[in-house]
């Protein structure tokens, strides 16, 4: 008997333990804490499908930290939802020769730890984006930054490099304070320091990231006091705490709840273009797919639209050129593939695939991509073409990708500069097969030429040229299957006011206000 | 005993070499290049090649390993290959969430699991006993997440009496604890009931019975004690599975905890974070597992004097 | 009836000429109890249903076909249990899904039950130093949280049918190790087994008709929920995006990839669900059977 109460006792000591652990873990209701009904509110709470990875714009270049970093620093040059190119930082710029260019910057404006902008903070900034294996590439025209004076700085690229201005709108081109860096050193991406309207506060690691208005910014103080970050995964879930009423904003509400948050009597939802393309690529060097009336079939026999209606519930502009229509010299002339699978299989017959061919299609296992996946293995199916998809692991997908290991793939690409450089260049130009982006190891040496061309000319109207035939060329000789530029959505609260999308992903909730 | 204890926290240090060397053989020899990874979709051949050796990928991987535990002895466990946190703070910040989850669920298994087992026991094959085992297979077949869902759209959508993610409060914790805590209740209720229906057919529970000993001592005194044996067994397997286990619910519930942070880490083959958060597992598991072994000892006085040897 | 003390003796002399009808025996007690039957049949028709998947829907222009315009669709006399995000056929995928589910999860436990329960045995059996070795290499094992260990094998091997199996049965080695163990540690120094000893039987020979028959009863709980929670485990496997090659169909994979649809339609999860838990149901139902039906301890 007395060992039994022992163990009872035991038993009891573990469970009261265990809750007492529950206790001492819970926090205490934080100040600020969105209630719903507070009288005023100035919590805006923005839930997104990731934690971010680091707030060191240098450091990385995934959407999720890009989001958040954008509220805390500014570039040089920055775009607007329209996608044209305004004043940032840089209160006005010049061009001096082809490969020379002049950068006013902005005076009186205060970094969050009270250190003012200066030119020195600009060089720093952009030798630090050099030697940044990460964000090196969307820099790598540049050759040098010189200091002129405090406001004054002088950028020389190593050739003529007409999409500068784009690149330097990019959020990876953020400026930082030298000081901050420097003493943070590793932890900097942890303890970001910026000149945007809102300054860092705290980061629960896969929780939330906590920031607070910044009353010094150069444009004026924020509307909202404070704006948290929430990392909620799953899809359905950012649905829900729109509806509970636990979020203001959630980005990428899944499909098949925009309904219902647009229905919804206290919640809109708000739809906008985005920079994206998705595509199905193929290995050009690999049989069959070097023939080209293969990949030409192969774009015939896939219903685009189809994919649009079932996976996308309609969110969804079919492509008809590698870069959408939101970016510079866009071809809107140029006539998507239309889905004829007579044709597809004509054209199969002349390459010599009467009886069609066995082939894979990689894909990680992104939902989206699973869906397309299955999608097109049922509709090359009727062509006669065997299909099996292989889900991989991202690590893998992109190691072996860049080894040209793969028959299809599907992939995206955001062009995010809303330039056409960053989105052809890199996918379609034959120095760039592999891991730097041209997975379909596609080569056409007058696509190499006019590549080149419009990445060195500064004139505009030469540059669009040179763009819109290099775009006719890539649809004609079809190297993968251009799918669609994805629109992206955000469910919001009604009583969130002055949310603008912008077209690259990352949206600066500084105009934002509670009703 | 205390020999015995610190014996087994001896052995702490095998087990910690043995799963590191394991999970870090396997992070070595699956497809998918870190480097490629930090860099992304378009990432010059150069640059990932002179990542891969300023990481120190391209070492022998024997040299690697040791590397590793030789920093790790320092208590330096690395920088994460993604975020380039420090691995242990950042661990460290998370594993606490993990470890209330599993404990509460835990404690909620046990309390329903054991009392639920012994009287479907005692009373086999009576109402109770049906309703109770029929609760046990609804709580085993309801896949996780489904029932994590399901739970949501009652309690937070429908009544608006929990949170629906995160851990913002101490009421934060009462959905996911349920939802982790449901399968191991059922595994924990089924096990008792039959553990409990073995030892009441053994031999000294009929003398007992047979000696005129009333039904309630039979039941505290002789039967219980031996018939938590390998019901503890199933507690201590089941807080692991737990610990472990508890990425789905993490994951629904968007809990900030450590299973969700090693799974994006093994697919982001980030090797320091994998590595971490497996030492941090593999080590409370063994205490676990030690309190397991000392709990054998106080109900079951045979293996208690093996150890005494 | 025979008394107490006699029957250990007894047992272990009638077990060699009686092994035959022990089993008759069992199928005779097994075949008294009305529930496990009814798990029995239930097991029965979901094998046969396995087995002849082909007959009732044709696997390429059924069960994989896609409709897209009807999509999502509710129970309808031609799709009785509606459509998918396809506006492919549940039901015709349930049936094959069937097949895919019970193979998983078999196998799965079929790997674990016979490399766990024979490391298990024989560390329970001998003790000392072989003990030691055995569980402090499952203890190690077990310190690496399933679902890692699944998912590295997965993502090592490829994700397929097979590597799933082999994944899931494997994470699971070490339980089945120390259930077997601590049943054995508690049987071994048994009356019965001493008998045994003492009339000469060898080790191999105790472990095999003494030792496994005895520790079979938790192993037999343990498994039937294995069986279950491997087609959980695949289920999970699927949540994070390991799951089995589409368009195969299998229901883990079927409730997993459905859960954006549970607040529109209900139908997309609520089959592939209930058939999860009617197999899971049977095999309790049966495994609590064979339970009673094998104890030795129960001989009238």
């Amino acid at each position: 008997m007395i060992k039994n109460k022992k163990f009872i006792m035991i038993l009891s000591a573990i469970m009261v333990f265990a809750l007492v652990l529950s206790a001492c873990g819970t926090k205490p209701a934080e100040e600020g804490e969105p209630t719903g009904d507070k009288a005023v509110k100035d919590t805006l709470v923005i839930a997104q499908g990731a934690d971010a990875k680091s707030l060191d714009p240098h450091a990385t270049n995934d959407q999720p930290s890009s989001r958040v970093s954008k509220q805390i620093y500014n570039t040089l040059v920055e775009s607007t939802v329209d996608m044209e190119l305004v004043p940032g930082l840089a209160e006005s710029w010049n061009q001096v020769d082809e490969t020379t260019w002049e950068f006013n910057i902005r005076k009186g404006v205060k970094f969050h730890n009270g250190e003012e902008l200066k030119a020195s903070d600009v060089k720093f900034s952009i030798d630090r984006m050099l030697a940044s294996k990460k964000v090196a590439h969307i820099v790598e025209a540049i050759d040098s930054v010189e200091v002129i004076d405090d406001y004054k700085v002088i950028i020389k690229t190593k050739e003529p490099f007409g999409p500068l201005l784009a690149h330097l709108s990019h959020t990876a081109t953020s400026i930082v304070n030298e000081k901050a860096v420097t003493e943070a050193g590793e932890n900097y991406g942890q303890n970001p320091v910026g000149t945007g309207p809102f300054k860092f506060v705290s980061w629960e690691a896969g929780d939330k990231i906590t920031l607070e208005r910044f009353d010094d910014y150069y444009k004026g103080p924020a509307n909202v006091k404070t704006v948290v970050f929430r990392n909620i995964t799953e899809g359905t879930n950012r649905t829900i705490g729109l509806e509970t009423g636990e979020l203001d904003i959630a980005y990428e509400i899944e499909p098949i709840d925009k309904d219902r948050v647009a229905n919804h009597e206290k919640l809109q939802l708000i739809e906008g273009p985005s920079l994206s393309m998705a595509y199905i690529g193929m290995n050009n060097q690999k049989e069959p797919f070097n023939n080209e009336k293969v990949r030409k079939a192969i774009n015939y026999a896939i219903n685009v639209d189809d994919i649009i209606t079932a996976v996308l519930n309609g969110a969804g502009q079919k492509a008809n050129s590698p870069i959408g229509p939101r970016v510079f010299a866009h071809n809107d002339a140029l006539k998507p593939y239309e889905y004829d699978p007579a044709k597809a299989k004509e054209l199969l017959k002349e390459a010599g695939y009467e009886n069609g061919f066995q082939t894979t299609i990689w894909t990680n296992d992104n939902p989206v991509r699973m869906q397309i996946a299955q999608i097109v293995q049922a509709q090359l199916k009727e062509i006669g073409i065997d299909v099996a998809i292989e889900p991989l692991e991202w690590g893998s997908y992109l190691e072996r990708t860049a080894k040209g290991e793969h028959d299809m793939f599907i992939l995206g690409w955001v062009t995010v500069t809303a330039d056409p450089d960053y989105g052809l260049y890199a996918l379609y130009h034959s120095s760039q097969h592999g891991g730097a982006g041209n997975r379909n190891f596609y080569t056409n040496e007058e696509v190499d030429k006019l590549l080149e061309e419009g990445r060195t000319a500064i004139d505009p109207e030469k540059r669009t040229e040179a763009y819109k035939k290099a775009q006719e060329i890539i649809v004609n000789d079809a190297p993968d299957v251009l799918l669609y530029y994805g629109t992206q959505n955000v469910g919001a609260q009604k009583s969130v006011k002055g949310f603008e999308l912008h077209p690259a992903g990352h949206h600066s909730v500084y105009g934002v206000s509670f009703e | 005993m205390h020999k015995y204890i610190f014996r087994r926290l001896l052995l702490l240090i095998p087990v910690l070499l043995g799963v590191t060397f394991i999970v870090f053989t396997i992070m070595s020899f699956t497809p998918g290049d870190p480097a490629q990874l930090m860099l992304g979709e378009s990432a010059p051949p150069e640059a990932v090649e002179q990542l891969r050796a300023e990481m120190g990928l391209d070492d022998p991987f024997i040299v690697q390993y040791l590397r590793f535990v030789g920093n790790a002895i320092k208590g330096d466990f690395g920088r994460s290959y993604t975020t380039k946190r420090e691995v242990f703070s950042e661990i460290f910040a998370r594993f606490p969430n993990t470890l209330i989850l599993a404990a509460v669920g835990v404690a909620i298994a046990v309390a329903i699991g054991i009392p639920v087992g012994i009287i479907s026991a005692t009373r086999q094959y009576s109402l109770i006993d049906s309703i109770s085992m029929i609760g046990a297979l609804l709580g085993v077949s309801m896949p996780n997440f489904w029932l994590g869902l399901m739970l949501i759209l009652v309690f937070s959508v429908g009544l608006g009496w929990l949170p629906f993610a995160g851990f913002e409060s101490a009421k934060s914790i009462i959905l996911p604890a349920i939802t982790l805590g449901t399968g191991a209740a059922a595994i924990i209720t089924r096990m008792t009931r039959s553990s409990m229906l073995e030892v009441i057919r053994q031999d000294y529970i009929r003398t007992a019975r047979a000696k005129g000993v009333s039904e309630k001592k039979v039941v505290n005194k002789h039967a219980l004690k031996n018939a938590l044996i390998p019901v503890i067994t199933v507690v201590g397997l089941q807080f692991g599975y737990l610990l472990g286990g508890a990425v789905l619910t993490e994951t629904v519930f968007s809990w900030p905890g450590v299973g969700r942070l090693l799974v994006e880490a093994i697919r982001q083959k980030d090797t320091p974070t994998v590595l971490a958060s497996v030492v941090f597992m593999a080590t409370t598991f063994s205490f676990v597992n030690l309190l397991v072994d000392i709990l054998y000892a106080y109900v079951d006085p045979r293996i208690k004097s093996q150890y005494s040897k | 009836m025979t008394s107490n003390v006699a029957k250990g003796t007894m047992t272990v002399e009638k077990k060699k000429n009686k092994k035959r009808s022990q089993w008759a025996e069992v199928w005779r007690r097994l075949k008294k109890n009305k529930m496990a039957m009814l798990g029995l049949a239930i097991l029965t028709i979901l094998v046969l249903t396995a087995i002849f998947a082909d007959f009732i829907a044709d696997y390429d222009n059924v069960v994989i076909k896609q409709d897209l315009v009807n999509k999502l669709q509710g129970p309808s006399a031609e799709h009785p249990f509606g459509t998918d995000e396809f506006g492919r056929d549940i039901f015709a995928r349930m049936i094959h899904g069937a097949r895919v589910s019970l193979r998983v999860g078999i196998l799965a436990v079929g790997i674990s039950i016979i490399i766990g329960g024979t490391l298990g045995a024989i560390a329970g059996y001998y003790g000392g130093k072989l003990d030691n070795v055995i569980m402090r290499v499952m203890d190690i094992f077990l310190a690496i949280p399933s679902i890692l260990l699944a998912i590295a094998i997965v993502s090592a091997l490829g994700p397929s049918l097979m590597n799933l199996m082999i994944a899931i049965g494997i994470s699971s080695v070490p339980s089945y190790a120390r259930i077997v163990r601590s049943s054995v540690l508690s049987i071994r120094d048994q009356e019965f087994i001493e008998a045994a000893k003492a009339i000469g039987a060898n080790d191999l020979r105790i472990i095999l008709k003494h030792i496994i028959p005895n520790a079979l009863a938790p192993v037999i709980v343990q498994g039937t929920l294995g069986v279950a929670g491997a087609i959980l485990s695949t289920a999970g496997l699927s949540f994070i995006g390991l799951g089995i090659q589409p368009p195969a169909p299998e229901w883990g994979a079927m409730l997993a990839t459905g859960r954006p649809y549970l607040r529109y339609a209900w139908h997309v999860t609520t089959f592939p669900g209930l058939a999860i838990m009617i197999t899971i149901l049977a095999l309790n139902l049966v495994g609590d059977g064979l339970r009673d039906a094998l104890d030795p301890r129960l001989k009238q």
